[in-house]
């Protein structure tokens, strides 16, 4: 452990208790407060051969595979707060450390938002959604925070700050080394500021709600609505259990849309989707304006990548005609297994949600029979017991013998997050 | 090894049809579409015209095998030297892959060949209500795979973003040899986002050869405005009120009294020339929606003291105003014999104080300077108006380019919004990037092309251009040299 001395003295330091993974504690636990800190720390850490894992507020802490090695947690909360807003640009730069919901909260106060769902916005930094990549439904409407990105920040292992982008909405400028470090799990580097491009908060929004027998009423009504010239921003089925989670009159199949527009357009808009939906529908209802936020805060909630002693979540990607054939699959796997089961489709991208509760062992075959669905599977979050012998990333893709070398190439002594990643890299 | 050997190898992969090698075919392959007292003439040794992923993944091994560069080219219309051969080698030439492969209108989404025209794929889905939103100015002749090699943009990347949002998914063939395919129809596949990475990285990490785009469905509604301004001034104050004011049109274009006055001379779309700049708004969705912001946008440009707006009725008043904006860097040669088309952007609502500076650039080089833009994301396109053969003009349109550059630089922008980095702009990089940063953007060069042998000279400042170099003779990979193909050049 003599290697530890290595680390710079002059950083605070926290309780490592606070800050285990999968059961890991760390030997040590830092919270630097500028990017010259982060730099020191890494720096040091990766001449000593440590394994570093940055946090931010734990939210998306339970993805990831089972860490090979753990000494250093790096904590970012304390690079927190926007950095640069230029309302009448529409952009603004924003330190890693800054949660979801303090940046709504000032965005709102310029009558802006970045339109992204976050499971948990109260502790979730920003830092940590781009590095976790998780995208909710509003990504119909709007992209992924992905698509948002105009520029970011890094500490390179070794220590170097590198950007990339800038604070422009329009930039070709070298390469877009944003996409590389989003969803990257802070394998490459460690973010620390990004820049984004924010929009005009709606001046009105409503919800459809519509309840259904059977999936394949739901899932037939909503892509009525996503083949037409209507524009809601989000459509998500729910099974029974998530229509309970997300606090809606209950139902065996749930269809929420999301419209957000000028008030007089989403009005009649709502009026229009709820008269294409109600078809083969035994309800259907208009959520007002001042419960639609919280309506969709809830239905965030299947992307939870918390981590969790008794649910697995997992995260099934299938081209959006295909998805009910998925989900459906997957909940006749969940019912043969005895366990509590929500289900969320994203059928405006193509994802599904499935979140399970029960028996350790029930939890492990569920994953294993759901990791073989649709294009891809992640396990978003489990127990670590079931972590053990699997890849909570899936199948390799394609390009994996590049994805070695990129992690390789940045990384070479893996410090960052080290057997976390894809493959185990 | 000679050079007649190659030939015939390169000929038995892709046919005789396939392999241009006579110095006097090879002449249109020098150039492209940028100005060539800017980024200069270079001969490949061999062009090649492959048919399949298979003949390019032939190719780019024989290349391998024979240590020469490799340089991809679509339709050859990239505007800042990107597609030309600069350190020699085989240029694969993608447009005889010009298929449409599949269109799904279910799952949004179509895969194509790169040698696609933009403006084809689009007038094949359009009917069938989706279209291909990136819509670069040059998109009757540019290609799909130029497209996702430069992250094109276009006037409709206001409210649909650039060409990487459009991408779901690529067939490539990697330096390596290898052909994989990255993303797919669904969104989040795991792992680091390769295709993120590849759109925009000009052609130095691989060969896209099939590509997965994103439909977006036909807007149920469409309005363009056309509002004329006394000046140059009054029309960017009301961009920047426009872009304030939280009202999205899918497009919003500005041309001034110069670039008014080719297109109509060329094109009578009935633009008023005596207006000091107009602006062209498109705003669409849903037909509540785009009367609700038409009505807010019209307000805004009358009280920045606009002449006039006027609504596009019909259909083809639309395709008219359209036109002529698409049109206007052709419309020039009304006015000039050489232009330098410049590209840069700046935070929006810096937009009046650098129009005003492009306006002094004008005055102390002497140089007459048109402005056709993408106003509404701040992206520039002055158009520096000059005769190659009058002495010294080249010089002072180099020089008003630098300074401009510098000037957006300084006020929070960039030094290519859309149109690349390629050879022309390689060494304006070091304006906005520090070493460590570029050491980044060399990693992830590194980590696709470790032999750095595809599209070489490309988008890195020349002073890591000779790190490349450095790379290759310590990684013991044979450089071009033993095959006497400098005699060719």
């Amino acid at each position: 452990m003599q290697n530890l001395d290595a680390l710079p003295a002059e950083i605070a330091r926290r309780d490592p208790q606070d800050y285990a993974v999968d059961g890991v504690v760390p030997a040590v636990a830092l919270a630097p407060t500028t990017v010259e800190e982060v730099s020191a720390c890494l720096a040091a850490a990766n001449d000593a051969g440590l394994g570093v894992i940055p946090w931010g507020g734990g939210s998306h802490m339970g993805l990831g595979n089972l860490p090979a090695s753990y000494d250093v947690a790096l904590d970012l909360r304390a690079l927190d707060g926007v950095a640069h807003h230029e309302p009448d640009d529409l952009t603004i730069s924003v330190r890693a450390g800054c949660t979801i919901a303090e940046l709504d909260r000032h965005l709102a106060e310029h009558g802006q938002v970045l339109p992204v769902d976050v499971a948990r916005p109260e502790s979730a930094t920003i830092g940590g959604v781009v590095a976790a990549g998780l995208a909710g439904p509003r990504r119909f409407g709007y992209g992924s925070l992905r698509d948002l990105l105009i520029g970011i920040t890094v500490v390179l292992p070794d220590g170097r700050i590198a950007k990339g982008g800038g604070m422009v909405v329009k930039n070709v400028s070298g390469f877009d080394m944003m996409r590389l470090y989003y969803g990257s799990l802070g394998s490459l580097a460690v973010i620390t500021q990004v820049n984004m491009k924010v929009i005009p908060r709606p001046r009105a929004q409503r919800s459809v709600v519509a309840r259904f027998p059977t999936l394949t009423a739901a899932v037939e009504a909503a892509e009525a609505v996503r083949t037409s010239q209507l524009v809601p921003t989000a459509i998500v089925v729910l099974d029974e259990g998530a229509t309970r989670r997300a606090e809606l009159p209950d139902a065996r199949w749930s269809l929420c849309l999301r419209c957000e527009a000028p008030p007089v357009a989403v009005v009649r808009q709502a009026e229009r989707i709820a008269a294409a939906v109600r078809n083969g529908a035994e309800a259907a209802e208009i959520v007002e304006n001042d419960e639609t936020t919280g309506l969709w805060q809830r239905i965030a909630l299947a992307l939870d990548a918390a981590p969790a002693a008794d649910t697995i979540g997992v995260r099934v990607g299938a081209a959006p005609s295909q998805l009910s054939v998925v989900s459906e699959a997957a909940a006749n796997e969940l019912a043969a297994l005895d366990l509590a089961t929500e289900l969320t489709l994203d059928l405006g991208s193509g994802l599904c949600y499935v979140r399970a509760m029960g028996e350790p062992a029930a939890m492990r075959r569920a994953w294993e029979e759901l990791a073989q669905l649709g294009l891809h599977a992640t396990l978003l979050t489990a127990p670590h017991g079931i972590k053990s012998d699997t890849d909570v990333f899936g199948r390799k893709p394609a390009g994996f013998e590049t994805m070695r070398a990129l992690k390789a190439e940045f990384d070479p002594r893996g410090t960052l997050n080290r057997g976390r990643f894809i493959g185990h890299l | 090894m000679d050079r007649a050997a190659l030939r015939e190898r390169l000929e038995a992969v892709v046919g005789a049809s396939g392999v241009i090698a006579d110095p006097t075919d090879l002449l249109v392959y020098e150039y492209d579409a940028s100005d060539e007292a800017i980024a200069g003439r270079h001969r490949p040794d061999f062009v090649v015209l492959p048919e399949s992923t298979a003949q390019v993944a032939e190719v780019v091994r024989l290349a391998r095998e024979y240590g020469l560069p490799v340089t991809p080219r679509g339709a050859g219309t990239g505007l800042a030297g990107g597609a030309i051969a600069a350190r020699g080698g085989i240029m694969v030439v993608m447009t005889r892959m010009n298929r449409i492969i599949e269109i799904n209108e279910r799952d949004r989404y179509a895969i194509v060949e790169p040698g696609v025209i933009n403006l084809e794929l689009s007038n094949t889905t359009t009917p069938r209500g989706y279209f291909f939103a990136p819509d670069p100015s040059s998109q009757r002749a540019c290609t799909i795979g130029g497209n996702v090699a430069n992250n094109s943009g276009g006037p409709h990347c206001l409210k649909y973003g650039v060409t990487s949002n459009h991408i779901l998914g690529l067939e490539v063939v990697l330096p390596s040899g290898e052909v994989i395919w990255t993303g797919g129809p669904a969104p989040e596949s795991p792992g680091f986002d390769l295709t993120g990475a590849l759109v925009g990285s000009e052609g130095t990490l691989g060969i896209v050869t099939k590509v997965m785009v994103r439909l977006t469905r036909n807007p149920e509604a469409v309005s363009v405005l056309l509002a004329p301004f006394p000046t140059i001034d009054t029309a960017s104050n009301a961009v920047s009120s426009i872009v304030a004011a939280g009202v999205l049109p899918a497009a919003l274009e500005m041309m001034d009294q110069l670039s008014i006055q080719a297109v109509e001379a060329a094109f009578h779309a009935g633009y008023p020339t005596d207006a000091g700049a107009v602006l062209l708004v498109e705003i669409d969705g849903l037909q509540e929606a785009v009367a609700e912001s038409s009505n807010a946008i019209a307000d805004i440009c009358r009280q920045h003291d606009a002449m006039e707006v006027r609504v596009a009725e019909s259909a083809e008043e639309r395709e008219a105003l359209w036109f002529a904006r698409k049109a206007a860097f052709g419309a020039m040669g009304r006015l000039t014999p050489n232009y330098y088309l410049q590209d840069a952007t700046v935070p929006r609502t810096k937009l009046p104080e650098t129009l005003a500076f492009v306006g002094e650039l004008s005055r102390e080089y002497r140089l007459r300077i048109a402005n056709v833009f993408h106003a509404g994301d701040g992206n520039l396109h002055p158009l520096i108006l000059f005769d190659r053969y009058e002495k010294g003009a080249i010089e002072r349109v180099l020089n008003a380019g630098t300074d401009l550059l510098q000037y957006c630089v300084e006020r929070g922008g960039t030094v290519s919004g859309e149109h690349g980095i390629g050879l022309e702009k390689k060494d304006y990089l070091t304006l906005i990037f520090s070493p460590d940063d570029l050491a980044a953007m060399a990693g992830l060069k590194r980590s696709f092309d470790p032999l750095e042998y595809f599209n070489p000279e490309k988008v890195f400042p020349t002073s890591f251009s000779c790190g490349e170099v450095a790379a290759i003779k310590e990684s013991g990979v044979p450089v071009a040299g033993g095959l006497g193909l400098e005699d060719v050049v």
